[in-house]
């Protein structure tokens, strides 16, 4: 057995833990992938109904409000609201358990202003120097989408007072957070 | 009381009687940590203890409700052929921990109707290695897409926001939901099948445990695993033809993603159907011997103690500050309250979709008389609490039933 064939087989075994390098969750549904296409383009981009202009979040088939299945992919408000937060101690995915080696990993609920609530990454440094637990229900924040490094489109939510206005900032602000880098593993396969 | 009323979600019916059911030998399979068997050993298993226990034949079950994770390219009638059975009623119910009072609401009605005349009512669920991570990571289509991207912290992540929400609104603290563990682990100590049974708990090693995520530390978090659970069902005059200790339905109902409107999940659909939950029932919350809720973070079981009427929405911390939820009553607290009396998933373990029937198995054994070191002493009425499905940011399922003594 040549020495390529063992390591695809090891892969396949779900081994992820000796890979070299670890990424965020690949897998999506044909929604899920829908929802990261549209979003390469735009700072936020949701399904919004045809018929009812009700924003659909997560991405679905037909409409939640009035079941129309024109659903149009557009720009909505970044604006909202934090409803719940917390910091990841333990994670089932190999990427996740490597970044949480140094740090904890803070994610948030949050409601948007189209009425919809999401799940996301937090980028805690955006709120100075406030401590986690600091940041209450209803702290106004900005949701926004960026391509993690399995090239999925993943939400992100900052402090409302954080500029996430060029491409160049939002970008920056992902790469801070290690989302568009592999997590390594010295001397793995 | 105050409860909060939803605009959208009011159901107008009532359900029919459940009069003339039994429900019969409650069995548990032993559960394991890891095991090689598949689904259908932990389900046959746990039919082949039922059928030792009654001295029916396999041929006699002629109705067949089935609840797993872990059945793979099966359905329960792919079962049939494996266990060679002919049954000409069938149900899969996959809810979750919910799955065990739907399960008993469905076959009622087919006993009472005449479809089937003895149903088996099993949920069983294997645990490999690692099968744990696949099923958390393709829990639902919204999980995939648009949760577990988010840390792969798996029900974990969930509901440690739903739990640090709930602390914060209502101001519960850590040494609240330590009330709830160290009771069930009370109860465990005393249930010889419990995983964690062979362990005590102390308060400080519940505060000082590993921290998983926000709030929840390990001792909030139930313990993945294989097992199976199961009960039969029958008409009331089978049951005492065959001689058999049975109990009986008082009242059931359930309510699906009920609350949409509720920005975080505080409450379930139980809210809006308990007031005829107990009505139907003829009783009132503190004639409610045995409470069984489903435990799978102790703010679960905190917001079914609001929402099923033994305290206000809000008054849950409280509520387990002055009630002693030991089986045996032997807590300091002066108001007395059986809780999850078999040690509940915290402490046997949540062995899949049979989680979703270990409260009902539990209730029936205790009320039929057949729980050993357990047992609660002087208990006619018992309540079972189903809860289950994180689709997406909340649980959507929720189901409840009274069930009583009978007269065997």
């Amino acid at each position: 057995m040549s020495n390529k064939h063992t390591r695809r087989a090891r892969l396949k075994l779900n081994r992820p833990s000796l890979r070299e390098r670890a990424r965020p969750p690949k897998q999506r549904t044909p929604m899920g992938q829908t929802f990261t296409s549209a979003n390469y383009s735009g700072v936020l981009v949701m399904q919004h109904c045809q018929q009812c202009e009700v924003v659909q979040y997560p991405p679905r088939e037909i409409c939640q409000n009035c079941l129309g299945d024109e659903l149009i992919w557009r720009e909505t408000s970044t604006a909202g609201y934090l409803l719940s937060r917390i910091e990841l101690h333990h994670s089932l995915w190999e990427y996740f358990k490597r970044r949480l080696i140094d740090k904890p990993w803070p994610i948030a609920t949050v409601r948007l202003e189209n009425s919809t609530t999401v799940f996301s990454h937090l980028y805690l440094a955006s709120f100075g120097d406030l401590p986690l637990e600091a940041i209450r229900k209803g702290t106004a924040v900005q949701v926004f989408s960026h391509s993690d490094s399995s090239l999925n489109s993943v939400l992100i939510a900052v402090s409302a007072q954080c500029d996430i206005s060029q491409i160049k900032d939002r970008a920056a602000i992902a790469k801070t957070m290690g989302l568009t880098t592999a997590a390594e593993r010295p001397g793995g396969i | 009381m105050t409860r909060i009323t939803s605009p959208n979600a009011t159901p107008t019916n009532n359900p029919g009687s459940y009069q003339g059911v039994a429900l019969v030998a409650a069995s548990s399979i032993k559960y394991s940590r890891q095991s090689h068997h598949g689904a259908p050993w932990f389900i046959g298993r746990t039919l082949h203890k039922m059928l030792m226990e009654t001295g029916i034949k396999k041929a006699e079950v002629d109705g067949l409700a089935v609840s797993s994770f872990s059945l793979g390219a099966d359905s329960a009638v792919n079962l049939t052929q494996h266990f060679q059975l002919t049954p000409r009623w069938i149900e899969q119910l996959p809810y979750g921990g919910a799955s065990g009072v739907i399960a008993l609401r469905r076959a009622a009605r087919a006993i009472q109707c005449g479809d089937a005349h003895i149903i088996a009512c099993i949920g069983g669920d294997a645990a490999f290695h690692r099968s744990f991570e696949a099923t958390a990571s393709q829990f639902s289509n919204f999980t995939i897409d648009s949760s577990f991207p988010y840390g792969g912290g798996g029900p974990n992540a969930a509901f440690a926001l739903i739990t640090q929400h709930y602390m914060d609104e209502y101001g519960a603290k850590r040494e609240d939901f330590a009330h709830i563990a160290l009771a069930q682990r009370y109860n465990a100590n005393h249930y010889p099948a419990a995983l964690l049974g062979h362990k005590t708990l102390t308060e400080y090693q519940y505060l000082n445990a590993r921290r998983i995520a926000g709030p929840l530390h390990l001792f909030d978090c139930v313990m993945p695993c294989a097992g199976g659970e199961g009960f039969l069902m029958m008409s009331e005059a089978r049951a005492r033809h065959l001689k058999l200790r049975y109990c009986l339905i008082l009242a059931a109902d359930e309510l699906h993603n009920a609350h949409p409107q509720d920005e975080v999940q505080i409450r379930a659909g139980w809210s809006e159907y308990v007031d005829s939950l107990y009505n139907n029932a003829g009783l009132a919350a503190n004639d409610i011997d045995i409470l069984q809720t489903y435990d799978d973070y102790p703010v679960i079981s905190m917001m079914q103690f609001e929402d099923l009427g033994f305290c206000d929405k809000g008054d849950g911390p409280d509520f387990v500050r002055r009630t002693d939820l030991r089986f045996d009553r032997t807590g300091p607290e002066k108001n007395k309250l059986p809780h999850n009396t078999s040690g509940g998933q915290l402490s046997v373990g949540q062995a899949g979709a049979a989680a979703g029937y270990m409260p009902l198995v539990e209730s029936i054994r205790q009320l039929t008389g057949y729980a050993e070191n357990n047992q609660v002493s002087n208990a006619t009425h018992s309540m079972v609490s189903g809860f289950g499905m994180i689709n997406y940011d909340r649980g959507l399922c929720s189901a409840a039933t009274i069930l009583k003594t009978g007269q065997a």
